[in-house]
């Protein structure tokens, strides 16, 4: 995993950095940092490595990250035995509608209450703010009832729709927005350009960083949403990845533990945020810390 | 926030001279609806409206068939809730377990990450160790993963001839069976001293239909191992928020104690924890909404076993509804769930808002601009 | 927020709300079961079941394949991972399939709601199936589905473990004092002797073998508070406390069947099913069934039954009961049971069933001794907190757990 960028680093080389008690200290923040580093990264490596064992190996030595005898048998029941394949296609439609219309959807409305004077806009801003504030958990039965009433449910209408716009990512859309400076904008204004050429084709693509970081907080979240697919559908043919992996451990009868299966489809259903994240990391912590604004 | 947020508009910078009504801004009353029309739709169809249809289900005993909003469905006004509250009977003791267990999980996973979040973030924020990044990278790694597949790996670490044990194996430690073993972590602990059978004081009687020697049987065993999940799982984004705040405080000022002669501990606990106290604040905040919600794991590592010790009030209230059909218990369980974690943010908020107001404001004038 | 943000949110709310109620039309609250559309032709029906295993999947699969291309509808078997939660939003949401598995358990639950198709008179032969199952799947005096099968409990022993520990044929346990002591033998050879599912549909049977039961004989009042069924969960309790017995969750097992096909016990109590389970995942365990062992007060065992739910709602009602008539063919019951272990629900092909598998005599035999399930509507939490309490039945008080069943099944049958 490549390094998140850092910050310059802080001149070294000052007094309290030499002799053997700085030296102790260093080595005992290495020590932490390597103990801590495994126990936050070793389960990813069981993970891996018993994913490719045969079961009575996984179940005698769960702690050996390899695999003796190494076996695809695992991952090919993946495919063979399970919905995996849909699981997969669904979630990936799922996650690339719901990441275009959140990216769409909460600029359009970031850029309308940073920017534009209407009339409502501060209560407006509010009430987003305030949605914030409810707890996902709460909205189980509830969003199965609204469903249900318009129709929606076992749909992937259901499945997508919810989750198009949500009140965090409309909240860092306007931070941004706010911190873009106004001339540029007027000029296109004056030039003649309505209000949305103006949105989409000069303040937009200035936008990009918080556009990058809007995506993948987006396609994280939905990519992992696992409650709302729980009460949106119930149709087999419906279920997203975390719903099928879900349902495939908290299996029935006679399904058997069979764990290089369920790590392997667990470990399928996190590479392609792990790859998002090693290739985007500062947008995932740029993400985190306005995570941390809006509280 | 709300109030931030208010006053956010007056701080953009450098606005042109208005010109209301007409001329350039003149259709921006109706181009500001059209933008935002989208979110407001969804936002208000699938946020604003599911909660008052819950709650009118809420007091209703609706059983799933047919649709909740015909003269059909028994209206029974509050009976939902005073059923969870004051009478006795199953759905009140399941209900106030749950509560006991979500206590127990909060008043663990809370502390302990935030403790080891800024920990973290300490050790990777010292400016004389090299490979800092990568090992940031690592402890937030696991905060980006589904909940669903790290539940799976969980589940395989901590089963009973599983990982855990076998580490727990290697220090000559017989590891419990996680997740068949409902006992209490205090009793445990009681029994180990001595309290094998319980006073009869404490059998007798208890608020809210359990025993006080139900309260107090802290968390299950298996409770403990979704408590390790959660608490792995969370500390990296807290992490990140502890360290952006370690990076705001001034390297002068804690050099200049450290000429004062001042110990590690000294500097950390008069210089470093005031200044940080608002990120503190927030992330005890975050995380005590965030572990009142604990659903995922429940779901799928042990669905309120062994012995409804794992049952928690997001994860009775989805139950009570599509298994028992009873969605007004349900719907009724899910706001009293609401209500909790709005008193306790607003409780918490009132003692950041009483405590910190003029330290922020200090700090505030103190910061040093960095480029962070 | 202020009291201007406050009236903008509100008035934000009513225009959703208004929203929201000319969707709602569209959408229609037409959801009175009665009067839901039906279409003829070729039909495309989905199956949910609850399945035991593969083998019962793909044994069910293959019979609505045959059926569908037979009769030139579609039907497509899904196998739930948890039936009672699926098929619940399913029929909340307005969606259900068209054909599910109804366990005993749950059927007065269904049919009270009206969530079932009372279908059981176009059934051909419908005389041909046990009584008592019938009267299982009857509510307010109509058979609403037909019964797809029904099994029974006995013991399983692991041959090859059971001649490890040295025992031989004369110590199969036919008491619970003979279980006791080969238990004891079994764990003097570091085995486990017995892995027991911590539900009420294992346990019970010892509660039946001692002349206990949690509901009276018409099935109205709770009796689990008795002296009998206190005892039966003492001796329980005795074989955990001891090491004797263990769950399947204390031996990383999903269930006992595979916790004994692993090998990781040397007996198990499970029903029919565990045949083709074995056959299935463990095909090289040695076994054989034997009935269980009689308690103070004679031999007792429990018995399972599902029906062929066909859904009020379904827009293909037709095609679902000819497709259930096909299933419950006695032929097609005799395929099922050679593929996964079930007895025929029909009475005409019960020789034949026990020509082809004299193995299972314990199963067959244990249906003159059997107890059925608790089959009155509202009570599955009472249930489930009563599994509750056996979970913990290791450390727990028999008694509480009793009196707490008593408790709560009078509140769900009186309210």
């Amino acid at each position: 995993m490549a390094a998140l960028t850092d910050r310059p680093a802080a001149p070294v080389a000052r007094r309290a950095d030499r002799g053997p008690h700085a030296r102790f200290n260093r080595i005992l923040g290495y020590a932490v940092l390597i103990a801590f580093g495994l126990v936050f990264l070793y389960p990813f490596v069981i993970q891996l490595g018993n994913a490719l064992k045969t079961e009575p190996d996984a179940a005698a030595n769960p702690l050996s990250p390899i695999p003796d005898p190494l076996t695809l048998a695992g991952i090919e029941r993946i495919f063979a035995g399970t919905n995996f394949p849909l699981w997969l296609g669904n979630s990936l439609l799922v996650t690339v509608l719901v990441t275009l219309g959140r990216v769409f959807f909460d600029s359009l409305a970031g850029y309308a209450l940073a920017r534009l004077r209407f009339r409502g806009r501060a209560g407006l801003f509010a009430a987003i703010i305030a949605v914030m504030a409810v707890p996902g958990v709460v909205l189980l039965i509830p969003k199965f009832l609204v469903l249900k009433q318009l129709g929606l449910y076992d749909s992937y209408a259901g499945l997508v729709v919810p989750l198009l716009a949500d009140a965090a990512g409309v909240f860092i859309m306007k931070q941004f927005f706010e911190s873009v400076p106004v001339s540029v904008e007027e000029a296109a204004r004056i030039d003649g350009a309505g209000v949305f050429r103006t949105f989409w084709s000069v303040v937009l693509p200035m936008a990009r960083p918080a556009l990058i970081t809007l995506t993948i907080l987006s396609f994280q979240g939905s990519w992992n949403e696992f409650p709302h697919s729980l009460v949106s559908v119930q149709d087999p043919h419906l279920f997203t990845l975390p719903r099928g992996l879900a349902d495939l451990v908290s299996g029935s009868l006679g399904k058997g533990t069979q764990y290089p299966l369920k790590l392997g489809a667990a470990l399928l259903a996190t590479i392609p945020v792990a790859v998002l994240f090693v290739i985007f990391q500062r947008y995932f912590v740029r993400g985190a810390n306005e995570g941390a604004d809006k509280g | 926030m709300a109030t931030e947020a208010l006053r956010a508009p007056a701080t953009a910078p450098a606005k042109p001279p208005r010109r209301r009504g007409g001329g350039v801004r003149g259709n921006e009353t109706i181009a500001g609806w059209l933008f935002v029309a989208p979110v407001i739709v969804i936002l208000g169809l699938f946020l604003l409206l599911p909660i008052l249809m819950a709650l009118w289900v809420s007091l209703t005993d609706w059983n799933g068939q047919g649709s909740p909003f015909t003269g059909d469905v028994p209206f029974v006004g509050g009976d939902n809730y005073t059923r969870l509250f004051a009478e006795d009977g199953l759905d009140r003791r399941d209900f106030m377990t749950s509560i006991r267990n979500n206590m127990y999980y909060v008043g663990i996973v809370v502390p302990v990450q935030t403790a080891l979040a800024l920990g973290l973030a300490l050790v990777v924020n010292n400016r004389m160790l090299k490979g800092k990044g990568f090992f940031r990278s690592a402890f937030y790694f696991p905060s980006v993963t589904s909940s669903v597949a790290i539940s799976v790996v969980f589940l395989f670490l901590f089963a009973n001839s599983g990982a855990v044990n076998k580490l727990l194996g290697l220090v000559g430690i017989n590891g419990p069976e996680w997740f068949a073993d409902s006992r209490g972590v205090l009793h445990l602990l009681l029994g180990a001293v001595g309290v094998d059978t319980p006073p009869g004081a404490l059998t007798s009687g208890g608020p809210f239909g359990l025993t006080w020697w139900d309260w107090l049987s802290g968390p299950s065993v298996a409770m403990v191992s979704i408590i390790s999940l959660v608490i792995w799982t969370t500390s990296g984004t807290f992490m990140l928020m502890f360290l952006a705040a370690l990076q705001n405080v001034p390297v002068a000022l804690d050099e200049a104690s450290t000429l004062d002669g001042a110990t590690r501990w000294q500097r950390f606990r008069h210089v470093t924890l005031p200044l940080i106290k608002p990120t503190m604040f927030l992330v005890l905040t975050l995380g005590l909404i965030g572990s009142w919600q604990v659903f995922d794991q429940v779901y799928v590592m042990s669905q309120g076993d062994p012995a409804k010790t794992t049952l928690t009030p997001a994860y009775l209230s989805y139950r009570t509804a599509f298994r028992d059909f009873d969605y007004g218990s349900g719907a009724a369980i899910s706001f009293v769930l609401f209500l909790i974690i709005i008193l306790l943010t607003l409780l918490q908020r009132r003692v950041m808002a009483d405590r910190d107001e003029p330290r922020r404001a200090r700090w505030w004038r103190r910061r040093v601009p960095e480029g962070s | 927020m202020t009291p201007r943000t406050l009236t903008r949110a509100a008035v934000a709310g009513f225009a959703a709300v208004a929203l929201f109620g000319s969707a709602a039309c569209g959408s229609g609250f037409d959801d009175s079961a009665s009067d839901t559309k039906q279409s003829s032709g070729p039909a495309t029906l989905q199956i949910l079941i609850g399945s035991s295993g593969e083998a019962e999947t793909k044994a069910v699969q293959e019979a609505a394949a045959k059926w569908a291309s037979a009769s030139g509808n579609t039907a497509t078997v899904t196998p739930a991972q948890d039936l009672t939660q699926q098929l619940g939003q399913g029929l909340a949401g307005g969606t259900p399939p068209d054909v599910f598995y109804v366990d005993a358990t749950r059927f007065a639950d269904y049919a009270s709601v009206g969530a079932l198709e009372p279908y059981g008179d176009k059934i051909s032969n419908k005389d041909d199936f046990y009584e008592s199952l019938r009267t299982t799947f009857t509510y307010d005096g109509k058979l609403y589905c037909a019964p797809k099968d029904f099994s029974t409990l006995a013991l399983e022993i692991n041959t090859d473990l059971w001649a490890k520990a040295g025992l031989t044929d004369a110590d199969v346990p036919t008491t619970w004092d003979q279980l006791t002591a080969v238990s004891q033998k079994i764990k003097a050879k570091k085995m486990v002797a017995l892995a027991l599912g911590d539900t009420r549909d294992r346990i019970g049977a010892f509660m039946v073998q001692n002349g206990g039961w949690l509901m009276s004989k018409d099935g109205k009042q709770p009796t689990a508070d008795t002296p009998e069924n206190l005892q039966a969960l003492q001796y329980v309790k005795s074989l955990l406390a001891n090491g004797y017995a263990k769950f399947p969750k204390q031996l990383d097992a999903g269930w006992s069947g595979e916790a004994f096909g692993r090998g990781k016990a040397v007996m198990t109590i499970e029903g029919n099913w565990i045949k083709g389970a074995l056959q299935n995942d463990f095909p090289n365990v040695k076994y054989k069934v034997v009935p269980l062992p009689a308690g103070p007060k004679g031999q007792g065992t429990l018995s399972f039954t599902q029906c062929w739910g066909v859904a009020a709602k379904s827009k293909y009602k037709d095609q679902a009961i000819k497709f259930v008539e096909a299933m419950t063919a006695g032929d097609q019951q005799v395929t099922f049971a050679k593929a996964f272990g079930v007895m025929p629900s029909r009475q005409s092909v019960r020789d034949q069933y026990s020509t082809a598998f004299p193995a299972d005599k314990p199963f067959i035999d244990a249906a003159a001794y059997a107890q059925g399930p608790v089959n009155a509507p509202k009570m599955d939490s009472v249930l489930r907190d009563l599994e509750a309490g056996l979970q913990g039945l290791t450390t727990g008080d028999p008694k509480t757990l009793l009196s707490n069943f008593d408790k709560n099944a009078k509140a769900a049958l009186g309210g």
